[in-house]
């Protein structure tokens, strides 16, 4: 190592800086280049995954009082979805108020205005439609389950297994409208948006005709579901929500914004304390 | 200049030894362990591993985001190198990349088995949705693999083997081909500073990603902080340079004697000393403000059943404080201490820190969850064992990572270019 080598001289180490000037420019271009694009297709996904907004809104409303606990909710859906017995979109479990009282309470998807679960899909393949439904592409779908650990709600299912038995809840509670689901992707609750799409196209009213309506509601027998749409006044739902005083929704904590209310349950009369 | 590289010898009785065969041979056994595991993962799907819709990710997301955090050196160092321009520290910078390389891809290799269908692992290169978070990461850990790969081409291009070998001798494509690459090699290491400026960039973004992947879940309130993506960049920064260091003395000081001065391997331990009490600083106040400032009670019966099922906060005030801050000081009093001996098992502390902090981060959140009726909600425990299948593709993708450090430990020159062109 000679000593005349050890020092560049003024134009090396101008080239040198130069040189790394560029390198630093180059990539910083790059940065502001990929930022732009990424902006673009942020823009272009907000319109198109953040749905609503358009003529329908669907809802739901669930009448805690009138809930028998029968299940038959969560067996219709899994006929008309065809789930095996493990897997369940619905889901109903006995909970109790701040008095001790017992009540149950059944959970669908609550269908969340401002869906966790979509914010962290890594390909998009969970969207919300023009009317509020939070649906699945099963296409897109990789299996990463970042939306079931981001719901709230535990509505979320993962397909751990590839179903291949006869569907269990076949004829009694309905037949399978829709293909089965390959294995290793997310499921959930699509407020059987099948029958919505199918019943409008033929002039049917989703809440009303039970074609078009969810299973879940159609199955229910006590009537404890209401379905319709939030966007029209006339709908069974408006008009039972505009009637209850104060509907509740789950976790209003968070922000989500469920389309789906409860109406709580009343406090029991006062001859069951006093006997 | 010509490093020679010296093969450290076991000595059982009388009898010395060199290790390396039976180390090989014991790792091999490690990837067919894995393969066995992976082979049933891949035809029986996820029903195979312990997970379950309560508790969807286990250990192989703990080993993904742990690798990731141990090959953080990789970007450190980039910048100490490249544009803080300290050339001292470029043969230890080279063996960064090597580990940023190798914890990346392993992170890569246990992720595709844990998707439920791994043949769709490009769709988010494909299938754009930049408001996720983990969509963010994958570009950012393809990207960031695509530039470690850059940085490491040279590195293993500068194998004697490549310059002359039997094919080179006798065909004239070979040597054609070898001039080609030494070209490469060269144009590669030429850009180095570009490839720092991208691997810092990438390395920030996805590193704070990670922790804001839990970070940002409202819904479980465990992991819902605002502090999560520093913690996770800090906490990589210092386990991966405390990982370099213990690393470096056995490549540089055991191995390739003469090639790095004790100072430099000083001043890695000093940095990962730094960067540690830093990170145990903040995080100290992280616990503050879950326990003490904003007191929620859901928080406090989440950790509370934490603790009865597991040491959790016995693995926070000793395996993350407490130790975070013995080896963090000891680190820093690096040029006191002197001694290697005692500063590998204060840098092997830090490495232990950062896999608990990520195992922790995991599982907390996960296996006491808050429910979701509306008038007396509860927290639920769940549980989670890793079946065999799941350890046995864990041993697999380790034993991926230990073999191609122990081959480059061997066989790679690690010279340093700058010495290198002043010949």
């Amino acid at each position: 190592m000679s000593q005349n080598n050890q020092e560049p001289t003024i134009e090396q180490k101008n080239e040198i800086s130069r040189r790394g000037f560029l390198a630093v420019a180059g990539s910083a271009v790059g940065a502001l280049v990929l930022s732009q694009v990424i902006d673009d297709s942020a823009k272009a996904a907000h319109a198109s995954g953040h749905g609503g907004g358009g003529e329908h809104k669907w809802g739901m409303a669930i009448d805690i009082n009138k809930c028998i606990g029968c299940n038959y909710c969560t067996y219709a859906c899994q006929a008309i979805n065809d789930l095996p017995v493990d897997m369940q979109y619905n889901d109903v479990t006995l909970e109790t108020t701040e008095n001790g009282e017992e009540y149950y309470l059944s959970r669908p998807c609550m269908h969340c205005e401002n869906p966790p679960c979509v914010h962290v899909c890594p390909v998009g393949a969970t969207y919300v439609r023009d009317d509020g439904i939070v649906t699945m592409d099963y296409d897109l779908c990789i299996g990463c389950r970042y939306c079931e650990v981001a719901c709230p709600y535990e509505a979320r299912v993962f397909n751990w297994r590839e179903h291949v038995t006869p569907n269990q809840f076949t004829p009694e509670f309905g037949t399978p409208e829709v293909d089965r689901r390959p294995r290793g992707v997310m499921e959930k609750c699509t407020f059987c948006e099948h029958r919505i799409d199918a019943g409008l196209e033929r002039g049917l009213v989703p809440g009303v005709d039970t074609s078009a309506t969810p299973a879940c509601v159609v199955a229910c027998p006590t009537g404890a579901r209401i379905f319709g749409d939030l966007n029209d006044p006339e709908s069974p739902i408006s008009q039972e929500l505009s009637t209850c005083k104060v509907p509740i929704r789950l976790r209003e904590d968070l922000s989500t914004s469920p389309k789906v209310y409860y109406f709580p349950p009343r406090p029991q009369p006062q001859i069951v304390e006093e006997s | 200049m010509e490093n020679l590289i010296h093969i450290p010898k076991m000595r059982l009785r009388s009898y010395r030894f060199d290790p390396f065969p039976y180390w090989i041979v014991l790792l091999i056994f490690g990837l067919i362990f894995g393969a066995a595991g992976a082979y049933q993962v891949l035809r029986y799907g996820l029903q195979v591993t312990g997970l379950s819709d309560a508790v969807p990710w286990g250990l192989w997301i703990v080993i993904d985001i742990s690798s990731i955090a141990l090959g953080g050196s990789a970007f450190v160092f980039g910048v100490i190198v490249y544009l803080l321009n300290f050339k001292r520290f470029e043969v230890v910078g080279r063996l960064a990349v090597l580990l940023g390389f190798l914890g990346y891809s392993t992170a890569g290799l246990v992720l595709l088995f844990d998707l439920g269908q791994p043949l769709r692992f490009w769709h988010p290169v494909v299938f754009w949705q930049p408001h996720s978070l983990l969509w963010e990461i994958t570009m950012c850990v393809v990207l960031y693999l695509n530039v470690l790969i850059a940085e490491l081409v040279p590195i293993i291009l500068e194998h004697p083997f490549f310059d002359k070998n039997a094919l080179t001798e006798r065909y004239n494509w070979a040597q054609k081909l070898s001039d080609w690459l030494k070209l490469l090699a060269h144009f590669l290491h030429k850009i180095g500073p570009a490839l720092a400026v991208l691997g810092l960039t990438l390395s920030l973004l996805h590193q704070a990603s990670l922790g804001a992947t839990y970070g940002v879940l409202s819904g479980r309130g465990l992991w819902f902080s605002p502090s999560a993506p520093v913690l996770f960049v800090l906490s990589a920064m210092g386990g991966g340079t405390a990982l370099l260091f213990i690393l470096s003395v056995f490549v540089f000081r055991v191995m390739r004697p003469g090639l790095v001065s004790d100072d430099v391997l000083y001043d890695v331990a000093i940095v990962a000393g730094g960067v540690l009490l830093l990170c145990t600083y903040i995080r100290l106040w992280e616990w503050a403000v879950t326990n003490y400032y904003s007191f929620d009670q859901m928080v406090s019966i989440q950790k509370n059943l934490l603790n009865l099922v597991s040491p959790y906060n016995l693995t926070f005030w000793i395996g993350q404080v407490l130790f975070g801050t013995v080896s963090g000081g000891m680190l820093l009093a690096a040029k006191r201490i002197k001694k290697f001996r005692y500063l590998i098992v204060a840098a092997l502390l830090p490495v232990a820190c950062v896999i608990v902090l990520r195992w922790n981060y995991n599982f907390a959140g996960l296996i006491a969850s808050i429910t979701y009726d509306p008038f007396t909600p509860t927290v639920k425990l769940h549980s989670y064992i890793p079946t065999w299948q799941e350890i046995a593709v864990g041993t697999g993708v380790i034993s991926y990572w230990l073999l191609g450090f122990s081959l480059a430990a061997r066989f790679l020159p690690f010279r340093s270019l700058v010495a290198h062109h002043d010949d």
